[in-house]
């Protein structure tokens, strides 16, 4: 079979798990589950499929594009529903099914006793069919769809248990966000296609170089609007506030959506895209900026945020920073192998945070766990080869991948060294705070939940509350329901953790630098025409052993850090914290994003609001514009029932009175 | 001799006294319906109550299925003009015989169990059906002036009995009477435009007047008050059929007075024939007085797309509505007629075809809702979300593709009589259009909040349970997953008394209402056979840009 069929394939299966799972929910509601699970576990194999059938091909024939259908091809715009499958939409489709087979495979677990059981595998179905279109579109239009669906798809899971006001609340804030987002991205697409002519990515890619110039002002503002999709998506500063909130959504959501899968759709754009960000180093300057300002801030923060699961949510947004970093640099094959290894651990670390906050009984403070280490050995495990290969420590995954992206900045040279070498800077807080959390959570004195489990008892709350702020849960449809379940008792969660634990220890080994290179190979054909892409512009393999020994003394260095404050010396953290209080304070707020953002946007756009409403709105719009215009329509409503009497001679008048004026119209406007 | 095909056929024809030569291969779609008309009527003679309630209905869906069947035999061949030029047998004919023609069959289901049929006698009823789609047929191929008033009558008539169909209701009797008296101005209307137009021209085939037109253009008749009068009267005539405001107060009367299957064969068949014997005589028989009556007719649009918007907003009951709408509608694909270009015939035949496929979901669930709750109030509509998932969802589709929300083939008929509309010069009338969809907004959504946003009480339930003709359930269909808050409870509840969701409704209802709601969602997403499809129609006008 050619790559497309099988591409159209891995889009059919989610299709038909959504449908089948959403209609038929009531009838076999505990099937939902493998439904869901059997759905993505064939788009998986599918798209080892489409990779077969593409590594048959060489050179530009593994570039395929096909159309379903037209759907609307008038007035100059060539909307058709179009999949491109090259390899770079290949490898995504593996990542996203692969890692979405197995997340499915650990929810049939952890949300067995959940009342929306079946609700959530029809989302999570949805979910996986949207991403998968985002990464398969061919076009913009199909771009644009997927980028959408991913957003609707996030918020209804956020919200899933749309009892608890917090997290109807966080889905609406990740919503809102998103949707400026996809504003950007629309309004990119827009100034492309004025210029291109076209929709599709390979005819805008080939016009591209005829009608833009290096830096036109037209391809910047469009490069830099997909470049406001793209930050909203993968929760970049300033447009990242909504990821911690987005850990309102079960655990496993959090796994797949918000830390493998769909916030790095940013780093897909540009990936996707490089063909005019190559036109466009401005946009691709400030790309790179950005991202190494989120590597950065998220890591501090990461370093006293207290909630288990934000933890790593400002983890993921610091390797995702990392990622938009390296595409934005031109180092696409380093973000995308990174993109792929950080979806095995991140994946990992989440499900691990859901073993113990089921250990915990829903808990999810780091100040109250302590001393799991015992009580949950196999989590403990993968949580630890998780945190290795997020700190970079030889020779996991994240070590190899994090270094390919810093060792091409810092070999690029300019402004991309310095932000290369602030790289190496966020891996050293990488390693001291992925490690806090291993040192709190599984070291130490054993908490009593912990402690109750070592003789065989789960933590069991009397009253589920939020761990948000204490509202009283409902069980009916919320919090996953009155059983909490942890990995060592419950094989699906302990095959997918395992399976990731393995991907995260040996995920690194494809692209080892000097020994082999399968990922930079098997992309090379897509960036063949990418002047950064020539192997003068690649590290040399010293270079890039080099970075790797820095990578490893830094990741090293941070871990060491951590170990002394939360294992030597306990209370040095507490002694910190006094002593640098301001600091600290700061972090805790995380920079004050929320703050900023209140004061800068939402205070002023309420301020102003408030005016609108008391001045514009009631006096102008209601008044004039809307009252005007809706006294009009009602009058108007108004004046036809009235005409309407049922006589029929009157009928019969308007008819008369019709013609008449039909026919004079004619025979005035003949002479 | 210059003989021209017309005046020679005449000559033949009075020379030898014979009949004019007929290709019944083309002719077949006519044939087929008379025919079957004739059959049906007296089978429905029969004693047997067996035979006349089910019999008469089934051969009558036999003779529309052979009229189908002969038109998709037909179509896609070379245009041909039979019958001594009175019929020309091309795409754009065969297409709006095929809309109608699905219409008819859904009004045929949707009658199935009706009041009307049993009180007018299942023989008359289906037999006067099928002659007024052979009307249609007849209307939608006329070349000839002469054969566009016979197919008019024919197709006019039996409706105005059908309106009556129910005689024993008052608002039956005078849905029939209104339509009658109405309709009778409205064709004498239309038979003066066309003597005028013969006067003027001094020809009767569309052929040749659009000849004689096209050959003084420059001067001669075109300015001619005449054929401008002759015009003037036809577009009259025309608006009146196709409910073009302000010939368009019958509506809402007779189709909230008439029986709701009637109603539903009015509002669509009539109004695709009406439409495409409109684009087959201005934008191909005065496609060269186009300066002249483009402007008229844009206005007619304009006016009628808000007085129909404007009209549906107050209403409460359901097939009131429904008529303002397809007056509005009717203004939509005005429009595509006012470009003249084969765009905006292409376009329109395709809204045409969406309006179809829109308004029979909408009109099954019509049909149900007066069964069950014996009236068409939208009030009553309240937890049908609960009651009916499947006719809820049809109703839902229906109304969000006639607002023209995307994902519906309404959108794309929309955005293509825009695209016709925008490269026509007519701007503004896209504007207008645009401006009316949003007012739709405002009843469509009511409709639709109507549906879901009321929960069912207890005795609505009841009410659904107790009809005469209520149960038959079929399977159980759930509404989606999440769909309402309480759909997880309900979920959780399994097997229980809230679990059990019938699929109520009279089964070829839900059919009518399942196939058609579904249609709208595929051509909306892929809208590209439909596009093939009423391309042809562009195609069968010749002498279009």
């Amino acid at each position: 079979m050619s790559p497309t069929t099988w591409g159209w394939l891995v889009l059919l299966f989610p299709l038909l798990g959504t449908i089948t799972i959403g209609l038929g929910f009531r009838t076999y509601s505990r099937a939902a589950g493998v439904i869901g699970t059997a759905a993505i576990f064939l788009a998986f194999v599918c798209s080892v499929g489409a990779l077969i059938a593409l590594l048959g091909r060489t050179g530009t024939h593994r570039e395929v594009v096909s159309s379903l259908w037209n759907y609307d091809v008038s007035a100059g715009v060539d909307a058709k529903l179009q999949i491109l499958i090259d390899p770079i939409s290949v490898f995504m489709m593996l990542v996203v099914s692969g890692v979405s087979t197995l997340i499915h495979l650990y929810s049939t677990a952890y949300m067995r006793s959940d009342k929306g059981y079946s609700r959530y595998f029809a989302y999570l179905n949805f979910f996986v069919l949207s991403m998968l279109v985002l990464v398969t579109g061919g076009n913009f239009i199909m771009l644009i769809i997927g980028w959408a669906f991913v957003g609707a798809a996030s918020y209804l899971l956020i919200s899933f248990w749309y009892r608890r006001s917090t997290a109807t609340r966080a889905g609406i804030k990740a919503f809102v966000i998103n949707v400026l987002g996809d504003v950007g991205l629309v309004l990119g697409t827009f100034f492309i296609y004025r210029h291109t002519h076209t929709v599709s990515f390979l005819g805008s890619f080939a016009a591209a170089p005829h009608v833009f110039h290096t830096d036109s002002p037209d391809l910047v503002a469009g490069c830099l609007l997909f470049l406001v999709g793209a930050f909203a998506k993968s929760a970049q500063v300033p447009l990242h506030t909504w990821l911690p909130d987005a850990m309102e959504g079960p655990t496993p959501v959090s796994s797949l959506i918000h830390a493998a899968t769909m916030v790095t759709a940013g780093v897909y754009l540009i990936v996707r895209l490089h063909p005019l960000f190559q036109l466009a180093p401005t946009a691709a300057e400030v790309g790179a900026i950005v991202g190494c300002m989120t590597l950065l801030i998220a890591g501090t923060i990461a370093l006293v945020v207290t909630d288990i699961k934000r933890v790593i949510a400002y983890s993921t947004m610091s390797q995702i920073g990392y990622m938009i970093m390296g595409a934005s640099s031109g180092a696409y094959a380093g973000a995308l192998f990174h993109l792929m290894t950080h979806a095995f651990f991140k994946a990992l670390l989440f499900m691990g945070a859901g073993s113990i906050i089921g250990a915990m009984a829903g808990e999810q403070s780091l100040d109250r766990m302590s001393g799991f280490r015992k009580a949950l050995p196999f989590t403990f495990i993968c949580f630890l080869a998780g945190g290795l290969a997020l700190s970079g420590v030889p020779p996991f995954a994240g070590w190899f991948s994090k270094d390919d992206i810093l060792a091409f900045m810092d070999h690029r040279g300019g402004i991309y060294e310095v932000l290369g070498i602030l790289g190496y800077v966020g891996a050293f807080l990488t390693g001291a705070y992925t490690f806090r959390l291993i040192f709190r959570a599984f070291y130490g004195e054993p908490s009593p939940e912990a402690r109750e489990l070592e003789h065989g008892h789960l933590a069991h709350a009397e009253v589920h509350r939020n761990p948000a702020n204490g509202e009283e849960e409902d069980t009916d449809v919320g919090f996953p329901g009155p059983e909490h379940v942890i990995a060592e008792r419950e094989p699906a969660m302990k095959v997918a953790m395992g399976i990731l634990a393995i991907l995260a220890l040996v995920g690194g080994f494809v692209q080892v630098a000097g020994v082999d290179a399968v990922i930079s190979k098997f992309l090379a054909t897509a960036f063949v025409h990418t002047p950064l892409a020539s192997p003068a512009d690649q590290p040399s393999v010293g270079f890039d052993w080099i970075g790797l020994v820095v990578g490893a003394i830094v990741g090293l260095l941070g871990i060491g850090v951590a170990y002394r404050v939360y294992i030597a010396k306990p209370g040095t953290s507490a002694a910190l914290q006094a002593r640098f209080a301001a600091l600290h304070n700061f972090l805790v707020h995380k920079w004050y994003f929320d703050e900023l953002i209140d004061v800068v946007v939402v205070r002023p756009a309420l301020t102003l609001g408030r005016f609108a409403q008391a001045v514009l709105e009631r006096v102008f719009i209601s008044g004039a514009l809307t009252g005007g215009v809706t006294g009009i329509v009602r009058s108007g409503s108004a004046a036809v029932r009235r005409a309407q009497t049922g006589l029929l001679r009157l009928y019969a008048g308007a008819v008369v009175l019709g013609l008449t004026a039909v026919v004079l119209y004619f025979l005035i406007s003949a002479k | 001799m210059n003989a021209h095909p017309y005046a020679m056929s005449f000559l033949l024809a009075t020379a030898h006294i014979h009949g004019p030569h007929i290709s019944w291969a083309e002719l077949s779609p006519i044939a087929v319906l008379g025919v079957g008309a004739l059959v049906v009527l007296l089978v429905g003679l029969a004693s047997s109550q067996m035979v006349r309630a089910r019999l008469v209905p089934t051969l009558t869906l036999v003779a529309i299925a052979g009229a189908i069947g002969t038109e998709i035999w037909r179509f896609s061949h070379a245009p041909q003009t039979i019958v001594a030029g009175a019929l020309r047998i091309d795409d754009l004919a065969l297409i709006a015989d095929l809309v109608c023609a699905v219409a008819a069959v859904a009004a045929v289901l949707l009658a199935w169990r009706a009041r009307a049929p049993r009180e007018a006698g299942q023989g008359e009823f289906h037999s006067l059906m099928l002659f007024s789609l052979m009307g249609m047929a007849v209307l939608v191929s006329a070349q000839d002036l002469i054969t566009l008033f016979l197919g008019l009558e024919l197709l006019s008539i039996p409706l105005y009995v059908l309106c009556a169909a129910e005689y024993r209701r008052e608002g039956s009797l005078e849905a029939g009477l209104k339509y009658l008296i109405i309709g009778s101005v409205g064709s004498a209307t239309l038979v003066y435009g066309l003597a005028l137009i013969y006067g003027a021209t001094g020809q009767t085939g569309f052929g040749a007047v659009a000849h004689v037109l096209a050959s003084q253009s420059g001067g001669g008749l075109l300015g001619d008050p005449l054929l401008l009068t002759g015009i003037a009267l036809v577009i009259v005539g025309f608006a009146f059929k196709a409910s073009v405001a302000p010939f368009h107060q019958w509506t809402p009367d007779v189709y909230e007075g008439a029986p709701t299957a009637i109603t539903a064969f009015m509002a669509t068949a009539t109004k695709a024939a009406a439409i495409a014997v409109f684009l087959r005589f201005f934008d191909f028989t005065l496609t060269a007085e186009h300066v002249n009556w483009a402007p008229a007719l844009a206005a007619l649009a304009s006016v009628t797309i808000i007085v129909g918007n404007v009209g549906a907003l107050g209403q409460s009951s359901l097939k009131r509505l429904l008529g303002y709408s397809g007056v509005a509608q009717a203004g939509y694909m005005l429009t595509g007629l006012v470009v003249g270009t084969r765009l905006g015939v292409s376009a329109t035949m395709f809204y045409v075809v969406a309006y179809l496929l829109m308004n029979l979901g909408a009109f099954a669930v019509i049909v149900h809702q007066e069964r069950v709750s014996g009236s068409d109030r939208m009030a009553a509509l309240s937890g049908l979300g609960r009651r009916s998932p499947l006719l809820a969802w049809s109703l839902t589709i229906a109304m969000l593709a006639l607002a023209g929300i995307p994902g519906t083939i309404g959108f794309i008929g929309k955005v293509q009589l825009i695209h016709s509309l925008v490269n026509g010069g007519y701007g503004w009338l896209a504007i207008v259009l645009v401006v009316g969809a949003m007012i739709s907004l405002g009843y469509y959504l009511r409709v639709v909040a109507a549906i879901w946003m009321t929960p069912a009480d207890a005795r609505g339930v009841a009410v659904a349970g107790a009809g005469p003709l209520a149960g038959a359930p079929v399977a159980a269909f759930p509404p989606i997953a999440g769909g309402s808050p309480e759909a997880d409870l309900q979920a959780s509840a399994g097997g229980g008394a809230l679990g059990v969701e019938r699929l109520t409704g009279d089964p070829e209802l839900l059919l009518v209402a399942g196939v058609f709601g579904a249609l709208c969602i595929v051509f909306g997403v892929i809208p590209g056979p439909v596009f093939e499809f009423v391309a042809h129609a562009g195609a069968a006008l010749v002498g279009l840009r």
